[in-house]
């Protein structure tokens, strides 16, 4: 057993908060059938992402991560929900469709690879100054989890939230050891998303076109 | 020299703004020109890079970009060509004025995104190029609007997207460790990176490596992140499958070099060239299997791509100059035979209405130009001399042997002849067997297509039988670079 | 002063006398909650006085295990409030006798006996109960272990006591994701073992949605008495140990006076109170889940628990 682990200061305790609930909301991912709970999740954890950056200018004192938070906020809470939402409003489909697996074992999935990605992450020995180390675990398996949610379910939104999830389990990271990236790479990250993301509905709005349905099993024409 | 620079990163977007004006002849003729003028400005800016680098702003080019830069270039203007007799020629496009203008608007964005990769300055600024790529490319594979291209491009934009956001992850752990040394405010430039080189932290430099082969691999399209491409080059228009497989591959190949440079630089070449020949070996030996038995021969030529990849991955892997530089010229070589092998598959799929390899029959009847060019193009790619890919793979293979790796040059040679066979056997069917052909009119559907392959071959010749003295001294210079020198 | 033996006692008899009170306070805030004026709060007592009046049927062909399981259950439940800190924040002489995990196990015993005595009688329904309560306790008893390691990791010994005073030092602890996620699997581990929505319908009559309360169908007379006076104390201890362990170790005694203990008796039943409400008003906001759910409901206390650990041991969170 390892000694007594000396509790975190509250900075890195609410940092750390934050960075677990932004994990959790990937896993609701995995659960939610809804298209609207699906993109509620999105934009709830892409709050807790900006909330993350906003606590982190405060308590390691950068004051452009001011800036990307509201950036992030305006951009990832408000304006990508609504593009997508706004695609989908035509195809008048309200469930996004099942996975291949059952919820728990997605869920009992996504924790094993979700632990491997922590065990994988605590070898690197990355330490940083903005945030502490376990968010940096946290990060790596927001993204390990978002690639199972792309994996396990079958419908073209949830593989496009999984993608979004992932740039958030990024952002993550990035807040952790690239705190000080500066703003202006930062900024075309987050445009560079943008523009993803209207491709995506596009590539959306033709899928339904073409399959008259959002789920993507009977995509299997192509092969060899 | 910054004029150039400042021009090759912003032409092609008055193609993409003439082509929203919606006049079809003249996109055609803008693209075409813009095309060449871009090829001939790559062309001025050789011998400027081949002592040193040049930089302006955030664009930098040295001899390693402007290789690539060469490839891509090339591409863009044979396909451009190539394009107006595509479009013209096709009898089952109903809406032909909506349809070109969807076509070139986004034909010169790709070929904007993909010129400004390989002349930004610094990772970051690279990730944005590559996504910017994927994402135009993207809605081009769904530009026929069929079933199978909106299921190509579904596969397409989410692999290669999630890739690219490993390859985020990548860049953002260089930055880590480029911060501890340069300091917070550093931006992931290549100058101060290559320079800091040995000073970076080891463990992150390894990660950010792994995690680039892994993200950008998937644009590449190395093993086992490949799926993507042998739909998104079959369902895509065939200029953009050209483009895709000679241009964009290598682009993201590029942004594999450049963490590499800085890889070699910190950790010395053993962990990065056995990365690499894991990747390479692996790919190589797919596509090899999967040539054989291939039915689609634009999958054909896609699977072709990804040997290719692999050969490049491999020759990277082996380290010595000579194959570095074989390595350099292959990129360029390739770009002008795949461009090539896929313009002839798109002549024959027009006139035969089929991708089916098995309903393709006696090209050699029926088209006249396109079947033996075609074959060359084929012949080309399979390494034979005179051309260009025969002296590229040759240096490696040299470079390898030379360096003490003979296992895997060896097994590089084994795999590039059964992938050989595979392509040529599915070729000289197409080409020589009689039968199928006859109710076809002999005739070539369009001048301008057979126009691009012609240059296309001279082009390959010209590499094989004598590179011209400013390229050899550019590939040396870039050699160079990526031993480790900057 | 009062003497530690007598202390000890008083958290069993505390525990023993309250549990039923909680449970009346618990249907009685749902049936405000649904408009309805409720049954007293005393109304559990009655309950057992009525039963304990009552003749013993047994089943036919159940051995002597049917009438034995009934006791061993209560004195399962009498002996783990000895373990953990119901009244004190200081050490009990006997609650060195078990740790948290001992604890555990003791109250793992008692529900396997109740199961065996529900297999015993052969009766579909009480042995449907015990079958669905074991398959899903497979996923609920590891989030329990893995609860307990991470108070494990947090204090560097596995007694209740001391995770309870370290949350008491420093309010950094409660910030802590650890703390939060095993805080959070264990209450859902609760609900589920105290049988509340979304798990099964606490008050109901329809058997096939019950894991709990159909176990005990086939008991009768003080027998059925002694467990259902028995389910109530596991419902007290489970909600003393969320209580006192992890999320408000205020109000316990601090020394042996009279006035601290009785005023730290006051405190739990209000503290107990509280968190009955809450589950309560849980109960009223959710549905039912239907059963194939259930385990996506463990699989998420599962989720958060093993977190809880990870966070803790690859990161010191």
């Amino acid at each position: 057993m390892a000694p007594t682990v000396t509790p975190p200061g509250t900075y890195a305790g609410v940092a750390n908060v934050l960075a677990v609930l932004v994990l959790l909301s990937e896993f609701a991912m995995l659960r939610a059938a809804l298209l609207r709970a699906q993109m509620r999740l999105y934009a709830a954890q892409s709050l807790l992402v900006s909330v993350l950056a906003a606590v982190v200018a405060w308590g390691r004192d950068v004051p452009e991560l001011y800036v990307l938070a509201a950036l992030s906020l305006a951009l990832k809470v408000v304006v990508v929900p609504w593009v997508v939402m706004r695609q989908l409003r035509q195809t008048r489909t309200e469930i996004a469709g099942s996975g291949v697996l059952g919820v728990a074992s997605e869920v009992l999935v996504a924790v094993v690879v979700a632990v491997l990605a922590f065990f994988a992450t605590s070898r690197f020995h990355i330490a940083s100054p903005a945030l502490p180390t376990t968010a940096l675990g946290l990060a790596v398996a927001v993204i390990a989890v978002s690639f199972v949610l792309m994996i396990v379910r079958r419908d073209v939104v949830s593989q496009a939230v999984g993608f979004f999830s992932l740039e958030n389990g990024v952002s993550l990271a990035s807040l952790v050891v690239a705190a000080g990236l500066p703003l202006i790479l930062e900024v075309a990250f987050l445009f560079d998303l943008l523009v993803a993301v209207v491709v995506f509905g596009v590539l959306m709005r033709v899928h339904h076109r073409r399959a008259r349905s959002l789920s993507t099993e009977h995509l299997t024409k192509l092969r060899g | 020299m910054n004029v150039v620079l400042v021009l090759l990163t912003t032409v092609p977007l008055l193609g993409a703004a003439v082509a929203l004006l919606g006049h079809q002849r003249a996109t055609e003729t803008v693209t075409a020109l813009l095309g060449a003028g871009s090829f001939g400005l790559a062309i001025v800016l050789m011998p400027h890079v081949s002592h040193g680098a040049l930089q302006f702003g955030f664009l930098r080019a040295d001899a390693v970009s402007v290789v690539f830069l060469l490839g891509t270039t090339f591409l863009y203007a044979a396909a451009s060509i190539y394009a107006i007799g595509y479009l013209r020629s096709d009898p089952e496009n109903t809406d032909p004025s909506g349809y070109s203008r969807r076509f070139y608007l986004g034909l010169n964005l790709f070929a904007w995104s993909m010129m400004c990769a390989p002349l930004v300055d610094g990772l970051a600024l690279l990730w944005v190029a590559v996504e910017i790529t994927t994402v135009v490319s993207a809605l081009l594979v769904a530009a026929d609007r069929t079933d199978s291209a909106a299921e190509a491009s579904w596969k397409y934009v989410l692999l290669a997207s999630a890739g690219l956001g490993l390859g985020l992850l990548a860049t953002i752990v260089m930055y880590y460790a480029g911060s501890t040394t340069l300091g917070q405010s550093f931006d992931l430039a290549f100058g101060p990176l290559l320079k800091a080189g040995h000073a970076l932290p080891h463990t992150a430099v390894q990660l950010a490596f792994v995690l680039s082969i892994v993200g950008f691999g998937t644009k590449v399209g190395l093993f086992p992140v490949h799926t993507w491409l042998p739909d998104a080059h079959s369902e895509a228009p065939t200029p953009v499958s050209a483009l895709l497989s000679g241009s964009l591959l290598a682009v993201s190949f590029y942004a594999i070099l450049r963490y590499y440079q800085v890889a070699v630089g910190t950790l010395g070449p053993r962990f990065s060239g056995t990365v690499m020949l894991v990747f390479g070996v692996l790919s190589l030996l797919l596509a090899a299997l999967y040539l054989i038995e291939q039915r689609n021969v634009k999958r054909l030529l896609a699977y072709s791509s990804v040997e290719h990849m692999g050969i490049l991955a491999i020759g990277v892997s082996f380290g010595a100059p000579i194959a570095m530089a074989g390595v350099l010229l292959h990129v360029i070589a390739h770009a002008a035979a795949k461009g090539n092998a896929f313009f002839g598959a798109g002549v024959l799929v027009r006139k035969y209405g089929t991708k089916d390899i098995a309903a393709i029959r006696s090209g050699l009847d029926v088209l006249p130009w396109t079947a033996p060019l075609f074959l060359f193009g084929i012949l080309a790619l399979s390494a034979f001399p005179p051309f260009g890919i025969f002296r590229s793979e040759f240096q490696i293979v040299a470079g390898g042997l030379g360096s003490g790796t003979h296992l895997p040059a060896v097994v590089l040679v084994g795999l590039v002849t059964l992938a050989f066979f595979g392509l040529s056997i599915a070729t000289t069917r197409m080409v020589y067997t009689p039968g199928g052909g006859q109710a076809l009119l002999r005739g070539e559907p369009s001048g301008w297509m057979v126009a691009p392959m012609v240059a296309g071959i001279l082009v390959l010749l010209l590499l094989g039988i004598h590179p011209p003295e400013a390229l050899a001294a550019l590939l040396h210079q870039g050699a160079l670079e990526l031993g480790g020198a900057s | 002063m009062v003497p530690e033996p007598l202390i000890q006692a008083l958290q069993m008899l505390t525990v023993l006398c309250a549990a039923p009170g909680i449970s009346g306070v618990i249907a009685r805030v749902e049936a405000r909650l649904q408009g309805r004026r409720g049954p007293r709060i005393l109304q559990p007592y009655y309950d057992l006085r009525k039963l304990f009046a009552k003749e013993t049927l047994v089943p036919h062909g159940t051995s002597w295990v049917f009438l034995a399981a009934p006791v061993g259950a209560m004195a399962c439940y009498l002996t783990v409030p000895m373990l953990i800190p119901v009244l004190t924040s200081f050490d009990l002489p006997l609650g060195d006798m078990g740790d948290i995990l001992g604890g555990g196990m003791i109250l793992g015993l008692a529900s396997f006996l109740v199961a065996v005595a529900a297999t015993e009688t052969g009766a579909p329904y009480a042995q449907l109960g015990a079958s669905r309560v074991k398959t899903f306790g497979a996923i609920t008893e590891p989030v329990m272990l893995f609860v307990f390691f991470t108070v494990a990791l947090v204090t560097g010994t596995d007694k209740p006591y001391a995770l309870a005073a370290t949350v008491r030092a420093s309010s950094e602890q409660i910030v802590r994701p650890a703390h939060l996620l095993a805080a959070a699997g264990l209450l859902l581990v609760i609900l589920y073992e105290t049988g509340r929505i979304p798990v099964e319908t606490h008050s109901g009559t329809n058997e096939f949605g019950m894991l709990e309360e159909v176990r005990v169908f086939e008991h009768s007379g003080p027998f059925l008495a002694l467990l259902r006076w028995g389910s109530t104390m596991k419902q007290l201890i489970l909600y003393i140990l969320f209580i006192n362990v992890f999320v408000a170790p205020w109000g316990l005694a601090g020394d042996r006076s009279l006035l601290a203990v009785a005023l730290a008796i006051l405190a739990l039943l209000g503290k107990s109170c509280v968190l009955g409400g809450v589950v309560a008003v849980i109960d009223n906001t959710f549905a039912k889940l239907r059963l194939f759910k259930i385990t996506e409901f463990v699989a998420a206390a599962f989720l958060l628990a093993v977190l809880a650990v990870c966070t803790l041991y690859f990161g010191g969170g």
